[in-house]
């Protein structure tokens, strides 16, 4: 190793073997030759005088000192604002000068969500609906975000982001036909409640398994880039999906293929009953981005304008950078995890009570517009009524008739056993109304039997009278409908 | 009972035989005079202090040879140095030249997969190839070429993660662009597989079909290879064949695989294109240059028949054909073969049309036994044609051991072991 230095400060010149540099292989001998073959001569043959690293896998400098770096948690990345908790603006600079005609429009959107959330949730309660999940204290992240956005942007959502449909006018006739899995669902009954999708908002179809919309995002937005569409993609997750590997491939693609695409982290505080310190050990989501090589912030969730702000630049340079940008939204879970879940068993009640009182997106934006003049207590009262009023409609208390059962079975491309449907030359069947059952509407499809030993198995808990259809039967098929 | 081990092919594959009943539980089980005198034959070469073989299995050379042949020649073995230098287990039989889709052209299957693929992106200006090591054509070279013609924005590399790979080419199909990831090896499916079972079988069926990726195929490298062992040899059909909503294809010979990736590529659902790595350099045939699409879901009647209906798919397909040879020379038995082609979803019609008219059937895969592919066949098979049956529906798959590596000549199911539980079959 010595020898090796010494020989490099020999040759300083790097012009290959000096006079000083044959002396020093006189001196070594011909074992010493062999470190000095001149393919290793090749190697240190650089110009520049720097000594710099050469590695393909990373360009920084050389240090000899022996230190390693210590993870930054304590004073962390900082958290952008623009409101305070009462609702004033800190620097008017940031104020981002919003008409009152969107400002109400926030507003709206964030309180109708609230009162549907409160309506549905009871309707769980009651077993009109299996499942619910509230989004009690995130309707900033979902407002300020998707106002900052074009109307055709794409969304791929987690699960509690349905104030994004809602700023985006999804009817609330919509939102409840698919927690009823009524005949009005457009996704046929299939999935849970609250998995939304909405083809015409650009909205993709919420999926229970978490994280795996993130590297879907980035490749929607390779394509989009493609396309030259202008369009952005955004990408909604919590700081729990955030652990999976698919969200750590989504950051890596992302900034390897130049994705224009906006990864936006709430960051609740729990993952069901998982508080962030089991979560993580990091400075949070917003630290990992530098990681990936990804334009990053922090920014208060609770302050709609804040994330407003940092959306509409994020959106504004991925798209015109072709490059992702990752921004994490503190914010509070003030509800349950679920209808499925109860809280009170890993938190205090206190500590919920704080987030719902003294920092709350709708207060702050209420006071905000108070202080505008733009809303007041009247029209507070009015609204609450007239949201209730909305959201209680008929439809809610009576779904109307469920989904054709034949909404369990494929329709478009995919035809189960081999074409079989396509090959016998089967169109629409009549779906003819058998009955129905309190509590749970059904039509039923007319049995067909199928000609060979074509079949369709299908088990239901069902009404008397169609369970005697299918046991007539040992053969038989539920047309499908697209 | 196992089938008798060919001296030839254990010298062809291992250099000197190991100690045969030490190799794997089956075998084992019946140590039949060949193997004895394999053991006595690697204590032998041991004494006399002779060298293992290298793996082409030149013992000819090796002073002594003379002696370990003398004691062990087989009736069997003929001694044929073709024979002995034989290192596959099947020999690809090319179809003949299409006639039907204009001029031809010699290739191999890596070549033929290029040649899809660049038919594809010619056609279609949306479709992408991306993947590991995709961009300087692939560590099977199944896309030589096409990043220099069609750019890099449309041929690209992407980091080292199935799950991401899958989860982005979900993400591109569900804009509506056609979507091609590699996996590098099927043997790395594995991280993907949620995505491709959770996320890509069930996009249109879960959102009502307001969504979809159908315009989404994933290929990837598939079976034995002769030196794979347990990560570069898998057949992992199976896993994905108990997933609706997802198509599983896997070609013979170059000219199925260009007109089975076409369609898979054309089709409206989510796909993976299993291609037999064994078969991209050793298959070579007449394959049209123009684009031409073989239906899914549709097997093929290679060779017809009246006694045994024989089903496999990918390489296997070839060792049923030598099988089908085998047993009308040796037994005079007629039988039919099948491929099978599409996996999900199967033929049924076919198989069992053929089953009604034979009443035996056999299936083959290298894939390990239990919850293999053959029985979902067997099971059905047996629904539909239960009476027709004349022997039980023979299985002959890989063991229930993960692919093991210098063991591979026993583990996979090659044409001995088809060829006895045929003749049981017939003699049932």
């Amino acid at each position: 190793m010595a020898v090796a230095a010494a020989a490099a400060k020999l040759r300083g010149s790097g012009r290959g073997l000096g006079q000083a540099g044959v002396l020093l292989l006189r001196r070594l001998g011909a074992r010493g030759l062999a470190r000095y073959h001149p393919r290793r001569q090749e190697q240190q043959h650089f110009p520049s005088l720097d000594d710099k690293p050469q590695f393909p896998g990373a360009s920084a400098e050389f240090v000899d000192k022996l230190e390693f770096i210590q993870p930054n948690v304590i004073s962390g990345i900082p958290v952008y604002r623009v409101m305070d908790r009462q609702g004033q603006i800190i620097n008017p600079s940031e104020d981002p000068h919003l008409p009152q005609e969107t400002v109400l429009k926030f507003y709206k959107s964030m309180t109708l969500l609230n009162t549907m959330d409160r309506i549905l949730y009871e309707s769980q309660r009651q077993g009109r609906i299996s499942f619910y999940m509230t989004n009690y204290g995130e309707e900033g992240t979902h407002v300020g975000s998707a106002a900052a956005l074009d109307s055709t942007d794409l969304v791929f959502g987690q699960y509690r982001e349905a104030g994004v449909l809602m700023y985006r006018d999804y009817p609330l006739e919509l939102f409840m036909a698919q927690c009823y899995g009524n005949a009005s669902d457009l996704g046929k009954g299939r999935q849970m409640p609250v998995h939304y999708g909405c083809k015409e908002r650009h909205f993709v179809t919420i999926s229970s398994p978490l994280a795996t919309q993130i590297p879907q995002a980035v490749g929607a937005a390779y394509a989009a880039k493609r396309a030259n569409a202008n369009r952005v993609v955004i990408c909604y997750f919590g700081e729990g999906a955030a652990s999976e590997g698919d969200a750590h491939a989504g950051f890596n693609f992302a900034a390897t293929l130049e994705c224009p695409v906006i990864f936006f982290c709430r960051n609740n505080g729990y993952a069901i009953s998982t508080p962030t310190s089991e979560q993580y050990r990091g400075d949070g989501i917003a630290a990992r981005g530098p990681g990936y090589g990804i334009m990053s912030i922090r920014v208060d969730g609770n302050d709609v304008f804040a994330v407003y702000n940092a959306t509409k630049e994020a959106r504004r340079r991925a798209v015109a950078e072709n490059q992702p940008f990752l921004i994490e939204a503190m914010t509070y879970r003030i509800g349950h995890h679920s209808t499925s879940d109860d809280s009170s068993a890993y938190r205090s009640v206190d500590e919920v009570n704080y987030w719902d009182k003294q920092d709350h997106p709708i207060s702050r934006l209420r006071h905000y517009l108070q202080g505008r003049g733009w809303w007041d207590d009247e029209q507070e009262k009015a609204w609450r009524k007239q949201s209730r009023k909305k959201v209680g409609t008929p439809l809610c208390w009576n779904p109307g008739p469920g989904a054709g059962v034949g909404g369990m079975f494929w329709g478009g491309a995919w035809v189960k056993n081999s074409g079989g449907m396509e090959r016998l030359g089967l169109g629409d069947i009549e779906l003819g109304d058998l009955g129905t059952a309190p509590g749970m509407s059904l039509s039923v499809a007319c049995g067909v039997r199928l000609p060979g030993h074509m079949r369709f198995c299908c088990v239901l808990g069902m009404i008397p009278a169609l369970h005697a259809l299918l046991s007539e039967e040992r053969h038989w098929g539920v047309a499908v409908r697209g | 009972m196992g089938p008798p081990l060919r001296l030839n092919q254990c010298r062809s594959r291992l250099g000197a035989p190991p100690s045969l009943p030490a190799v794997c539980g089956r075998v084992a089980r019946n140590p039949g005079l060949q193997v004895g005198m394999a053991a006595f034959a690697a204590t032998a070469g041991r004494l006399l202090g002779l060298r293992a073989a290298g793996t082409e299995g030149r013992l000819l050379r090796l002073r002594g040879a003379g002696l370990q042949r003398a004691l062990l020649q087989p009736a069997s073995a003929t001694g044929d140095a073709a024979q002995r230098r034989q290192v596959a287990h099947f020999t690809f039989q090319p179809d003949p030249e299409p006639q039907e889709y204009g001029q031809t052209q010699k290739m191999n299957l890596f070549q033929a997969i290029t040649s899809a693929l660049d038919n594809s992106l010619a056609k279609d200006p949306t479709a992408v190839i991306f993947g590991e090591d995709v961009a300087f054509g692939g560590v099977f070279r199944c896309t030589v070429g096409l990043r220099d013609k069609y750019g890099k924005d449309r041929v690209f590399n992407t980091p080292l993660c199935e799950q991401g790979i899958v989860g982005f080419g979900i993400g591109i199909a569900v804009t509506g662009a056609t979507a091609i990831a590699e996996i590098q090896f099927a043997d790395y499916i594995f991280p993907a597989f949620d995505q491709i079972v959770n996320e890509a079988a069930k996009y249109r069926y879960r959102s009502g079909d307001l969504f979809n990726c159908g315009s989404l195929t994933i290929r990837a490298p598939w079976g034995c290879v002769g030196h794979g062992a347990l990560y570069h040899s898998q057949s992992p059909e199976a896993f994905f064949a108990h997933c609706p909503g997802i198509k599983v294809v896997v070609p013979r010979s170059p000219f199925q695989a260009k007109g089975l990736l076409l369609s898979c590529i054309e089709d409206k659902n989510p796909c993976i294109f299993f291609e037999p790595k064994i078969l991209y350099r050793a298959a070579v045939e007449q394959v049209p240059v123009e684009p031409y699409h073989i239906p899914l879901s549709q097997a093929e009647v290679i060779q017809e028949g009246s006694d045994v209906t024989l089903v496999a798919w990918g390489t296997q397909v070839h060792v049923m054909r030598e099988v089908a040879s085998m047993a009308q020379e040796k037994l005079g038995v007629s039988c039919e073969v099948i491929d099978l082609k599409t996996i999900l979803p199967w033929d049924m019609d076919t198989v069992c049309k053929s089953v009604i008219k034979t009443g035996r059937l056999l299936i083959s895969h290298e894939a390990p036994l239990t919850g293999g592919f053959a029985s979902e066949i067997s099971s059905t098979v047996q629904e539909e044609c239960f009476l027709n049956l004349e022997a039980p529906i023979s299985r002959v798959c890989g063991y229930d051991t993960p692919f093991p590596h210098i063991f591979e000549p026993f583990y996979i199911p090659d044409k001995w072991k088809c060829y006895d539980a045929l003749r049981k079959m017939i003699n049932y």
